[in-house]
């Protein structure tokens, strides 16, 4: 049976919404599998709509906003490219990236709104349906998307994305700007720190675990566990419930 | 303090399912989408309509509502651009809350454009319903905001732009505050001698200008006084002035601002010393004072304009130098002037006119290439000429040197007093170049003349006019409604507030700020309800309403049915 | 607000038209709009994208159009005309005929069957004549109001008593060949604004363009053509191809000043072409990489906001030689390749270059019709034809009460028509409100 996918695209009110519209006033025919999601400003899509959408069995996901520099509020759109920025590079962690995609449609393109979702369509076809697009999907995926929601939504996270643009193109707290390239080694850190600490929370919620358990989990280094398990421990989201031999189990807090 | 008890617990959906003609009807059944709404949680009433947004078709809503105790509708058919405001009027008729209303794109975005496949697009149909029935389920009424507007306005600068909005606000009946820095008003008009293109005396205009709003019940005018410090937003801005010394508080419903330029003294270029190497300003006090001793005149364009480090162009200093070449000529036939230009700005009717009566008296006009800048000497200017392929060398015994109008030092102080942005060259920068030219991003502050970008004496005088009319449309009014979906931090999600202030620097209209008490505040007056506070905020404390993160998840959940 | 019953008549919908009613409108003051198309939006409707932002026309004219429509203080009276005008300042009365659309305005909701079965073809005026419409048309995609329209002249029950397949397939029954012009007198108008933009040169029969080779060689268009044609929404979709041979071009020479600054033609300058070629440019670099530019000037005019950085860009990242010269002729070859014979000002040398497309950049001269409308409103008109203004008020006419805005007294660019707009607003409503 061909594979159909099921689409989600998050349209902003003034430029993509209405270049939808023209679109159909236009007769512009595209394949049928996207289903809308009106917003005032792309700039309002949180990440986290993203997240659930996947962990709802989605095969894809697409945010369209008005081009740089034409934003209707401004600068919204450029504030929705650094949160899909974000969503991006977590995705990559477990081979979701390819399943969505930003780009920017005006509200007269309405041949250039077709060309974009048909491309989109197209895409999702080739890769195939979402592994979690099943009535038994890989539980183990799921927990990692799960675990990405909550590291997208920790204050760190959120809080180097509000504050890219504003410490990367003007002036940071000490009046400087710092280079994007330092920027995103501290933000890769951050995903990669924040990723890891919100899988061995999720883990440690359903029941202790000791840090062999954990990397063997993983398949992570046990050092990498340990490093994080302490910080965690020091913001007092673990602790240790006992030990057993030599070997420490912890459990969430 | 937990979230009060959401309505959604007993909302009483209708779902009205249009045809439009056959643009839908004729492609997917709406009956039967009509049949599969009914079955959707909370709904308690649909029907299908051949055109729902015909007064047939709003009748039936209305009725709808009272029969049937419906406290959300629905509406699937074309396009919420055009037709929610129709629909939003039509069920606040019925007594409803106009918020409560939600619209799902089944043409423009379905039937439209799936011609050839009309089973899926019924399937769409069907999923879009779902999701617009289960964001309708969490919808809140919502409230708009009246702020009071204070009829009075105060524009900063009392050169021609700003008498003009001046006079014409205060002829419209506006109460009207003028102040000006300087001791006297004009601004640089003052320093001219005579004006383009129709040479007429500049102190002949500045009195007739001034004369007119000297008699005028409705202005008061400080000068020697200056902006100290702004609070408020529109309608209502708090103003501190200082008048020598003394201070004077005001509260104004909009301000504009009109404070001028500068002019850049050239002092590294071309030697200029003032005396026998001027600016076109001090040449105009020499006219002026019939105080010019020269034979030989070179006038050199865009000294220290059009160059790396300060790109534009200041597009007065053509007609300017045409101008002052052609008093020099009318009072001393015999001068020879020369003008050494790049490109000669004359735009429109009148000033290509003036261009071609300067060529005609005359006046030499050599073309220089800024990779070739003309040579200085003591007594005489070499510049390459690309006509005869050759250097051409001319004496002078004054050289005027035409430099371009540059922001004023204290642009930047008086924007950040007012949190309004300046552009790459330090002059204001407006909420949009093209369809909102007078207009700050900031509600309630307008921008006018030659603060904003260097421009003519009529065109300043337009844009204080313009700046009036938009000043105008709010002071109109008694009452200012402002859209209620817009941003805000819930008193139930304070204490997750953490004062990080991510969401004040992501806000492009300054409409959050932290109050006395250190406390994150949004102003509704000023929220545009973009929603990006909202997808920013590292607590997630702040709610957008009408796109919360509740609905659009309800949404979500709707598409993919799972249970979670 | 003050009660008022005085009322602004706007005459003319473009963007100059637009701003000034909606100022008015917000300060509560009626205003007749008042647009000889069957759509307002103007110039800026036909444009793609507008200086120094590059910015989509349309996406930011769009939201104005629908204000204007729904604007409760706004009566819009497309596809009308203003026939008289008596009295003075603070008192006219206004007479404007409302021609007959044969469509009725409450049951078309633009569905485009009565289009699609319509059997005519009619030259598109908004496409300047690049494409064909039908007898029953809309104006352009997104105008406002959105209803159809049929033109008399070329409608074949006007002229043959024949057909009427739209009326037949007209779901709404909103056709109504009955439907008659109509004359309303609009009375205690306190102030009028002129506000009825420009044409171009190429409007009016005259053989300047010729020598250019409009309408010789197939391969050279006007810029505003170029702009329908670069346009997403236009006859081609965005995919400039020339019209000799369908073929893209690679080279495209811009040719500015065509009809402008000399003194047998139109001896002012045109203000705004300078910066729309390096716009047009850009735009055709953004759809094919592979594009040379080559703008033919004399002097280059961008004094307005950020305008020189526009052109510096286009200079450096859009592929685009900017060559100070005086054009001798244009030529084709065999393959219909225009070549440009001129003098290049830098080097005074005699140069030719041969392109694949020719852009000119024509004058933009009084709109059509505006001596009669002058006569009308009884406003003088300046040697060229354009609405008179006084001395630094270039928003008041020779006649009290009636203002102007935009085009239609000068050459200008969007944000300066956008000011005078609000102008105009400005010095309508001293008169209105008192004073």
């Amino acid at each position: 049976m061909d594979f159909e996918p099921k689409i989600l695209g998050f349209l902003c009110n003034w430029c993509s919404y209405a270049g939808a519209d023209l679109a159909g006033v236009s007769r512009i025919q595209y394949p049928p599998n996207m289903r809308v999601i009106r917003v005032m400003c792309s700039g309002r899509v949180d990440p986290k709509f993203i997240f659930e959408a996947f962990q709802q069995g989605l095969d894809g996901v697409f945010v369209l906003g008005c081009h740089p520099g034409d934003c209707h509020y401004l600068e919204g759109n450029y504030e929705a490219e650094k949160k899909f920025n974000m969503v991006s590079k977590f995705l990559k962690l477990i081979d979701l990236e390819n399943r969505v995609r930003l780009d920017w449609v005006s509200a007269s393109e309405g041949g250039k709104f077709g060309e974009v979702i048909s491309d989109f369509i197209d895409q999702i076809k080739k890769i195939g349906p979402s592994p979690l697009n099943t009535n038994n999907p890989d539980l183990n995926l799921l927990d990692k998307l799960k675990a990405i929601e909550i590291a997208a939504g920790t204050e760190r996270i959120r809080a180097l994305v509000g504050r890219q643009r504003k410490i990367t193109e003007i002036e940071n707290v000490y009046g400087e700007i710092v280079p994007l390239t330092k920027f995103n080694d501290i933000f890769d850190k951050a995903i990669a720190d924040e990723y890891i600490q919100a899988r061995i929370l999720l883990s440690l919620e359903k029941d202790p675990k000791s840090i062999k358990d954990l990397a063997i989990e993983f398949n992570i280094d046990p050092s990498e566990v340990l490093k994080n398990i302490l910080i965690l421990k020091s913001r007092a989201q673990v602790d240790m419930e006992k030990i057993i031999g030599i070997t420490p189990i912890f459990v969430k807090v | 303090m937990s979230k009060e008890k959401k309505e959604n617990e007993d909302a009483s959906v209708g779902a009205f399912i249009c045809h439009c003609g056959s643009n839908i009807g004729g492609l997917i059944d709406c009956k039967a989408l009509a049949e599969y709404a009914q079955t959707l949680p909370y709904v308690k009433y649909s029907e299908d309509n051949l055109y729902t947004c015909s007064e047939t078709g709003l009748a039936s809503i209305k009725k709808a509502i009272k029969e049937h105790n419906l406290n959300r509708v629905v509406v699937a058919s074309c396009t919420p651009r055009t037709h929610e405001p129709l629909f939003r009027e039509c069920i606040l008729e019925a007594g409803l809350n106009k918020y409560l209303f939600n619209f799902v794109n089944i043409r423009d975005q379905c039937t439209w454009v799936h011609m050839k496949q009309p089973k899926e697009a019924f399937e769409k149909a069907k999923d879009l319903i779902k999701m617009g029935v289960a964001k309708a389920v969490n919808l809140e009424p919502l409230q708009t905001v009246k702020i009071k507007v204070n009829p009075t306005a105060l524009i900063v600068g009392g050169g021609v732009a700003g008498m003009s909005a001046a006079l014409s606000l205060s002829k419209q009946g506006f109460k009207t505050y003028l102040i000006e820095k300087e001791n006297k008003l004009g601004g640089r008009l003052n320093n001219l001698y005579k004006l383009f293109p129709y040479d007429l005396d500049a102190s002949q205009v500045l009195n007739n200008m001034i004369s007119k709003i000297q008699n005028n019940q409705n202005l008061t005018i400080y000068t020697s006084a200056k902006i100290k410090k702004v609070t408020g937003f529109i309608g209502n801005f708090e103003v501190e002035i200082e008048q020598d010394g003394k201070l004077i508080n005001i509260v104004v419903g909009t301000i504009i601002i009109t404070v001028g330029t500068s002019l850049l003294k050239p002092t590294t270029l071309f030697a200029y010393d003032g005396k026998i190497r001027i600016t076109q300003q001090e040449l105009e006090v020499k006219l002026k004072n019939n105080d010019l001793n020269a034979n030989n005149v070179i006038m050199i364009q865009c000294v220290g304009s059009r160059i790396e480090e300060r790109q534009y162009c200041s597009s007065v200093c053509c007609m300017t130098a045409l101008k002052n070449a052609l008093i020099i000529k009318e009072m001393n036939p015999n001068a020879n002037i020369a003008i050494l230009f790049r490109d000669l700005y004359t735009p429109g009717t009148y000033y290509e006119k003036y261009y071609r009566q300067a060529r005609e008296k005359g006046i030499l006009f050599v073309r220089y290439n800024v990779n070739r800048m003309p040579e200085l000497n003591e007594k005489q200017i070499t510049v390459f000429n690309e006509y005869i392929g050759n250097d051409v060398t001319i004496p002078y015994d004054l050289l005027v040197l035409s430099t371009p109008l540059i922001a004023n030092s204290d642009n930047k102080e008086l924007a950040q007093m007012l949190k309004v942005p300046l552009e790459v060259n330090k002059f204001f920068l407006e909420a949009h170049v093209k369809l909102r030219p007078i207009d700050f991003a900031t509600d309630g502050i307008y921008i006018a003349g030659s603060a904003k970008w260097p421009v003519d004496i009529t065109e300043s005088i337009t844009q204080g006019y313009a700046a009036a009319s938009r000043a105008s449309t709010i002071l109109a009014h008694t009452t200012l409604e402002v859209e209620g979906a817009t941003s805000s931090l819930p008193e139930w999600n304070k204490s997750l507030c953490r004062g990080c202030e991510v969401c004040i620097t992501v806000c492009p209209y300054h409409a959050i700020k932290k109050n006395e008490v250190d406390e994150i505040e949004i102003i509704q007056a000023l929220c545009k309800g973009c929603g990006v506070c909202g997808a920013t905020c590292t607590k997630q404390a702040i709610e957008i309403k009408h796109f919360t993160n509740e609905q659009i998840l309800a949404e979500i959940y709707a598409l993919g049915g799972r249970e979670l | 607000m003050i009660e008022n019953s005085k009322s602004a008549v706007v005459i003319g919908g473009g963007i100059a038209g637009i701003q000034a009613s909606l100022d008015l409108a917000e300060m509560g003051i009626n205003v007749y709009l008042i647009e000889k198309k069957p759509s307002i939006g103007g110039r800026m409707a036909q444009l793609d994208k507008t200086f120094p932002t590059n910015d989509c026309s349309i996406c930011i004219l769009a939201p104005k159009l629908s204000e204007c429509y729904r604007h409760p203080n706004i009566t819009l009276y497309p596809y009308t005309e203003v026939k008289k005008v008596a009295g003075e300042a603070g008192n006219f009365t206004v007479e404007i005929l409302k021609r007959a659309r044969y469509v009725k305005e409450e049951d078309c909701i633009n569905c485009g069957l009565c289009a699609e079965k319509c059997p005519m073809r009619v030259d598109d005026e908004f496409d300047r004549q690049l494409r064909k419409r039908r007898a029953i048309y809309l104006y352009y995609l997104q105008g406002v109001p959105a209803i159809m329209t049929i033109d008399k002249d070329h409608c074949l029950w006007f002229t043959k008593k024949a057909c009427r397949i739209c009326e037949k397939n007209c779901e709404r029954k909103a056709i109504d060949f009955e439907q008659k012009d109509e004359i309303i007198i609009l009375e205690n108008v306190g102030s009028i604004i002129l506000a009825t933009g420009y044409n171009l040169i190429e409007d009016i029969d005259n053989g300047i363009l010729e020598n250019y080779g409009y309408n010789k060689f197939r391969n050279v268009v006007t810029a505003l053509e170029f702009e329908r044609l670069e346009c997403a929404s236009g006859p081609l979709e965005g995919h400039i191809k020339r019209f000799s041979d369908s073929e893209t071009p690679k080279k495209i020479a811009f040719l500015q000043c065509i009809g402008s600054r000399t003194e047998h033609t139109f001896g002012y300058c045109s203000s705004i072409c300078c910066m729309y070629t390096t716009k047009e440019a850009m735009i055709a670099y953004e759809h094919d990489n592979e594009l040379k530019s080559f703008v033919f000037y004399i002097d280059m005019r961008a004094g307005g906001k950020g305008f020189q950085s526009f052109l510096q860009r286009g200079a450096e990242e859009y592929n685009i030689e900017y060559i100070k010269s005086k054009i001798a002729q244009i030529k084709i070859d065999e393959k219909e390749n225009p070549i440009i014979v001129y003098e290049d000002l830098d080097t005074s040398e005699i140069k030719q270059l041969k392109v694949d497309l020719v852009v000119l950049a024509t004058c933009i001269i009084p709109p059509l019709g505006i001596e009669k409308l002058s006569e009308i409103l009884g406003i003088d008109l300046d040697e060229y034809k354009f609405v008179k203004t006084l001395p630094f008020m270039p928003i008041e006419t020779s006649k009290q009460g009636i203002f102007t805005c935009g085009c239609v007294h000068e050459p200008m660019d969007i944000p300066r028509s956008v000011a005078e707009g609000s102008g105009a607003a400005a010095r309508a409503a001293e008169i209105i409100r008192g004073g």
